[in-house]
């Protein structure tokens, strides 16, 4: 029967191995539910309880408040969600120590120590994360708070807790309970808001360690087994959160590391700056090609997520590389940043650690700044003496232009003022989060009309001369800016430069059959480069730039997907295939079927608005100009 | 079961599950965090027996509340981590 449950606690962590990668992690985490039914199913029939109604109305009680809490928490909630779950688990753990203590059933002075342990560690495990769940949840100041003589209170608690261990009995249960409640309020009272990382990972840990000592007098080794993983698990995510904040647990649970009063320097600091580099963000913003997103604790307190994925989202509509880096202790817990953005719909490989972000920001035009304060500051590295110092950061300074949308130019958590702000290359974008992103946003939703004359043709000019593949989609567009010329010349420009140039040609594409053949043909484009829907289609996946000049109902990828429209199942040039796709059309209104071309939001797609004959000799002008 | 043995398989536990946990990368903490959740769950099982073996009514009450905080725990924990997993997805779009 043992061995049975040790293979339970196997798959237990067969699950957790499935969990290093998001593909199998849900699997994974289906795995661990299954062998924990199974071990619950095994415990009660071994025992020969399963009649007891008891059982079933705990069991029913607790699966629907779990069930509820489950579907209802938002994301933005989870911090405390895990903080209450943390506590829950010890809180369970000090309860069955409690029940065997008062039965006496206990022999032996192992199973008396270990029952108190239990009993010590579960209840440290809950009062410790009441708080922190009350503190995160905002019902309670996440500032650090301290009892007088704050110090002397602990130390006697400590001793007494440790103490009341060797004791065994009725009494000496509730002594041992009361106790470790209230180290463990003791202990979180001091954490304010940026080192719940450390503290929720600790709890964490010890909710399974309360687990495992639970075994020792019940002698189930499913219980060792799995409490033990547990808190290995918690062990780890502690280690790595102190590292990144280059902290000891002990200096975070003795509240040594945080400046709690508010240093006064800050003010005069904000309108000149802000004043000075309101038109320097616009300019970085449109001339970057490699950003980074740096969010922090600041993103979640405004919920401005959303407003993040639509500033990815554009940017890269825009072609620039866009990389989110995360700090390992930006935000309350483990993986804060990265389940706000899974939520919202950020793919997870365009999120990356500190060292991956580190070595992208140097080469980078710009960096955005959502909410993160102390984890970028480069005081961390200058300023011995500081809290921060020596705490591995996130180098937004290294980047070409840094936009800091943060609240105020007040210190972060660590109360050490952040020099990053006053660096010449940085530009203060201060308020709100979401309000300030906002703000950048609509100035990224207008550029393309505002500067159509020069900047998509010079865009498209750039793609088109990095190309080893071009192929070039005409359709009654073309016809009707007797644009074929300027075809002619492109594609002349283009092969010029080794680049090689099919023309793509739908069946349907202009107002007869064979009209765009006839058309090409008639400024000399050998008949060779023009190829049927058929022969090119497999091609875009291979090709660099799609030039779409005129086309529109041929083009558009909607024909696939909307059911009911006059489009629907009709075969198109499949253009999205390629990796960029530029579109050199009048406007943006649908075609002939009257579809929305669902192209044009395409993130790859740039459209170049305009007659097609002007855009194109602009593209050939930005071609020729680079030589 | 002798307690030579449970320390055995505590350590030996907790060493494979630091090796293993260890690969867990960064971008899955949280729902790492909320997994153990449900697993420190395991309680359950000590609880359901703890309760079961109760005499007194105050006992059982306790055992009964031990039973339920833990079942929270395991139902919350499998069920909020399956939300958060459901969520990342590749940039390919597949799946």
């Amino acid at each position: 029967m043992n061995y049975l449950l040790l293979c339970f606690a196997a798959l237990m962590l067969y699950g957790i191995k499935l969990m290093s990668s998001p593909k199998t992690a849900v699997l994974g985490n289906a795995l661990g539910a299954g062998a924990m039914l199974a071990a619950i199913a095994v415990a009660l029939l071994e025992a020969g309880i399963l009649t007891y109604p008891l059982l079933w109305a705990g069991l029913g009680v607790g699966t629907a408040l779990g069930w509820v809490a489950a579907v209802k928490v938002l994301m933005i909630q989870m911090p405390q969600m895990v903080a209450a779950l943390n506590g829950l688990g010890g809180g369970a753990s000090a309860l069955v120590g409690l029940v065997l203590a008062l039965q006496g059933e206990a022999v032996g002075a192992f199973a008396h120590f270990t029952t108190g342990l239990t009993i010590a560690v579960g209840a440290l495990t809950f009062g410790g994360s009441a708080l922190a769940a009350a503190k995160l949840h905002g019902v309670v100041s996440q500032r650090p708070q301290e009892l007088p003589r704050h110090a002397a209170v602990v130390t006697v608690v400590t001793v007494l807790s440790l103490a009341s261990l060797f004791f065994a009995g009725r009494t000496a249960a509730f002594v041992q309970l009361i106790l470790a409640l209230v180290f463990g309020v003791l202990l979180t009272m001091r954490v304010g808001g940026a080192d719940m990382p450390i503290t929720i990972s600790l709890l964490n840990s010890l909710s399974g360690v309360a687990g495992a000592i639970a075994g020792f007098p019940l002698k189930n080794p499913l219980l060792v087994a799995v409490g033990g993983i547990v808190g290995a698990s918690g062990f780890i995510l502690t280690q790595i959160m102190c590292r990144a904040m280059n902290r000891s647990l002990l200096s975070i649970l003795t509240g040594r590391t945080t400046v709690t009063g508010t240093p006064s320097r800050e003010s005069g600091l904000e309108a000149p700056t802000q004043a000075a580099s309101a038109c320097q963000w616009e300019q970085a913003l449109a001339e970057a090609e490699r950003v980074a997103i740096i969010p922090g604790y600041g993103m979640a307190v405004a919920q401005a997520q959303l407003q993040v994925k639509e500033l990815i989202d554009l940017l890269e509509a825009g072609h620039k590389e866009v990389k989110v880096g995360i700090h390992p202790v930006a935000g309350r817990m483990p993986g804060h940043m990265n389940v706000l953005l899974a939520e919202v719909d950020v793919p997870y490989e365009k999120l990356h650690d500190m060292e991956a972000i580190n070595e992208f920001l140097p080469g980078a035009d710009l960096a955005i700044v959502v909410g993160a304060n102390d984890v970028v500051n480069p005081a961390a590295m200058a300023q011995p003496g500081t809290p921060i110092y020596g705490m591995p950061i996130i180098r937004a300074d290294l980047a070409k232009h840094v936009m800091v949308l943060n609240y105020d130019t007040q210190p972060g958590y660590a109360g050490v003022p952040n020099s990053l702000y006053e660096e010449p290359h940085v530009s203060l974008l201060l308020g709100d989060a979401k309000e300030t992103l906002e703000k950048v946003l609509g100035f990224l939703r207008q550029p393309q009309k505002e500067v159509a004359g020069g900047r998509p043709s010079a865009e498209a000019g750039k793609f088109l001369s990095q190309a080893e593949q071009v192929i070039i989609v005409p359709g009654y567009g073309m016809a009707l800016a007797a644009a074929q010329h300027q075809v002619r010349e492109l594609v002349d420009v283009l092969q010029g430069r080794g680049i090689q140039v099919k023309i793509g040609i739908h069946p349907v594409a202009g107002r007869m059959p064979g009209h765009m053949n006839v058309l090409l043909a008639e400024v000399d484009i050998p008949y060779d480069m023009l190829y049927t829907l058929d022969e090119i289609n497999p091609e875009f996946s291979s090709t660099d730039v799609v030039l779409v000049v005129g086309a529109n109902d041929v083009v558009n990828p909607a024909a696939q997907t909307a059911e009911g429209t006059p489009i629907y199942g009709m075969p198109i040039l499949s253009v999205s295939d390629a990796r960029h796709v530029v579109v050199c059309n009048l406007d943006r209104s649908p075609g002939y079927a009257g579809v929305p071309n669902a192209l044009y939001n395409m993130p790859h797609c740039l459209f170049v608005e305009g007659d097609a004959s002007q855009t194109l000799r602009e593209i050939i002008s930005v071609l020729t100009e680079q030589g | 079961m002798s307690y030579l043995l449970l320390i055995a398989i505590l350590v030996v536990a907790t060493l494979l599950g630091y090796r293993v946990i260890s690969e867990v990368p960064s971008l899955l903490h949280t729902p790492l965090m909320s997994g153990m959740n449900a697993l420190s769950g395991i309680t359950v099982v000590g609880a359901l027996l703890a309760a079961a073996g109760a005499i007194t009514t105050g006992r059982r009450f306790l055992g009964f509340l031990a039973i339920v905080f833990a079942t929270i725990n395991v139902v919350a924990g499998f069920l909020v981590t399956h939300r958060m997993l459901k969520m990342f997805r590749s940039g390919g779009g597949s799946e």
